[in-house]
């Protein structure tokens, strides 16, 4: 059986996302050294961190995501476009700062997981409900599919093929599921994900509210349980990387998995140059 | 080896508020409900045997008169405010100066009313000190008591602590020592803006670093919550067990309601209150 790391990268006018997937790679060597990590994408790799990925996976069936600037009408496909038995799909926009071998142990026991809780950079339980008033007032399941996991299997693959279908049609599906009051007016895929999970009444198989990993460090700024606001969470705390890219940010060294969220801590803080240095890309 | 264990006070009296009256008071009620002896760290030994019954205390450690320059404002109910010293440079020493090897350091407007705290000495954990508290008046933002600056690490409550001395929380004193020696450079690191030195703030900041920059075990929290009233409440009446407060009405500055408690320990802020109310105890006495 197989397992590795899969990660869709699509770059649009303003984000580089296989620069972001790049750095992810980048970190999983530093700290999963033998663990996969496979990109699918259209766009070209810069040649230099090609070696880092298992497998480069073009976008199957077509770019259903070519008119849209988020791109995530694809996200269904990475079942289908995964060369693995077992997947964990991540968002470009993370860094893995710790050795995760003993999650894929726990995982072992599920054919699909998400992740339904998140932490701040100081370790406790992330407040989302700024972004996720959607889910509270629909009562929705609590899902992140920026990190989640599957099994090629009969569930899963049930799961991903009902996604497929909310996904190409998430209008006609938020008119069911969701109040009109509030409505998005885009597509989200944890929405959509969480749309499937209540069609197919599986919460409780495939989340664990009681398990405190795998899960993700969410730097959205409105959920790090802060009075004072500002317009990112990089003007509002410092962030340190050392040169073996330890990453402290505020007063807390970080672990886990880092989901960053803002593209330009790529450009503000010097965590591309650490990387390359310490894995000499 | 003996196991001793007490009660450790610092009094370090101002032009305003008399520390020494307070931990007399204090000290009567360690003996009455956790029947257990206490030191007293003070500046002003003199007047303390002058003035008042200095039996109650199991020793007493006297330390070099030296007032700071560290300055704040004390309310006395919501509209009267007096500015006073904060000499509150000593408790960082306490590890050293304790003579007991089970120590329970106390603020001296912690008001001990039930033996709650005696549970301290039966746990097997050799630092305790309080993380959650409530505010009794349950109308103000709590969040200056949740985190010690927006963006830093927990507010722990240096009021109250218990340690016993072991070879890592020697080093958590010694650790807290150099915090309180370099606090410029600390206080910014942590982000908090006001320059004044904070024992709650040095506690906390030492708690973080001893548990590895992160959320760590290092620090427990001690039997039930911290009950709290402000400067801004009074404390209007206290006998035995029971207190009776008035405390900040929201949104009607002056204005109070009342609250009353039996069998709660509460740390009384507005120390010009609670010196009152210990003045007639005395002179009931």
């Amino acid at each position: 059986m197989s397992n590795g790391i899969v990660v869709l990268a699509q770059n649009n006018n303003t984000t580089n996302y296989v620069k972001q997937a790049e750095l992810l790679a980048m970190s999983l060597k530093v700290t999963n050294p033998n663990t996969k990590i496979s990109i699918v994408t259209n766009n070209v790799l810069d040649i230099e961190f090609t070696t880092l990925f298992d497998k480069v996976i073009p976008i199957p069936w077509n770019d259903s995501a070519a008119e849209s600037d988020w791109k995530i009408e694809n996200r269904w496909k990475l079942y289908h476009a995964s060369p693995y038995d077992k997947t964990i799909i991540m968002d470009t926009d993370m860094l893995v700062l710790q050795d995760i071998s003993s999650w894929w142990n726990f995982l072992e026991k599920y054919k699909l997981f998400f992740t339904s809780k998140v932490y701040t950079y100081r370790g406790s339980i992330a407040n989302t409900s700024y972004y996720r008033k959607v889910f509270e007032a629909n009562n929705l399941p609590n899902l992140f599919s920026g990190l989640h996991y599957f099994e090629k299997s009969e569930e899963a693959q049930e799961f991903y093929h009902w996604l497929e279908l909310v996904v190409n049609n998430w209008q006609t599906f938020y008119e069911v599921f969701l109040e009109g009051v509030t409505r998005p007016k885009h597509m989200s895929i944890d929405v959509c994900a969480s749309i499937v999970a209540l069609i197919l009444d599986n919460t409780s198989k495939i989340t664990n509210a009681s398990a405190d990993f795998p899960s993700f460090t969410h730097m959205k700024k409105n959920c790090q349980d802060w009075t004072d606001g500002s317009n990112n969470w990089q003007d509002r705390v410092g962030c340190y990387i050392s040169r073996n890219c330890n990453i402290k940010i505020g007063n807390y060294a970080q672990s886990g998995i880092l989901h960053y969220t803002e593209d330009d801590f790529l450009k503000k803080s010097p965590v591309i140059e650490r990387y390359r240095n310490l894995i000499n890309v | 080896m003996n196991k001793t264990k007490g009660a450790f006070l610092i009094a370090r009296n101002n032009a305003q508020i008399d520390y020494v009256k307070q931990a007399v008071f204090l000290a009567k009620r360690i003996r009455k409900y956790l029947d257990i002896p206490t030191t007293i760290l003070t500046d002003s030994v003199d007047y303390l045997k002058s003035t008042y019954d200095e039996t109650v205390f199991d020793r007493i450690i006297p330390l070099e008169y030296n007032p700071q320059k560290n300055e704040r404002v004390y309310y006395d109910g919501a509209m009267y405010q007096k500015q006073a010293t904060f000499n509150n440079r000593s408790r960082c020493q306490v590890y050293d100066l304790t003579p007991y090897n089970e120590t329970l350091l106390l603020d001296t407007d912690y008001i001990i009313s039930n033996r709650l705290l005696k549970n301290c000495f039966n746990l097997k954990d050799d630092f305790l000190i309080y993380k959650d508290s409530t505010d009794l008046a349950q109308v103000r933002d709590e969040q200056e008591f949740k985190y010690i600056s927006d963006t830093s690490v927990p507010f722990y409550w240096a009021t109250c602590v218990f340690f016993r001395k072991t070879q890592i929380n020697e080093i958590y004193f010694n650790l807290l020592q150099h915090i309180e020696e370099e606090w410029d450079h600390y206080r910014r690191v942590y982000q908090i803006t006001s320059g004044l030195f904070r024992n709650d703030f040095a506690f906390s900041i030492a708690i973080h670093i001893m548990n590895g920059f992160t959320n760590g075990t290092f620090a427990k929290e001690m039997p039930g919550k911290m009950l709290y009233t402000t400067d801004k409440d009074v404390l209007e009446f206290l006998k035995d067990d029971q207190m009776m407060f008035l405390v900040e009405k929201r949104n009607y500055l002056g204005e109070y309601n009342a609250l009353s408690t039996k069998g709660q320990t509460v740390h009384v802020m507005n120390k010009f209150s609670l010196n009152r109310i210990i003045d007639k105890e005395l002179a009931n006495e």
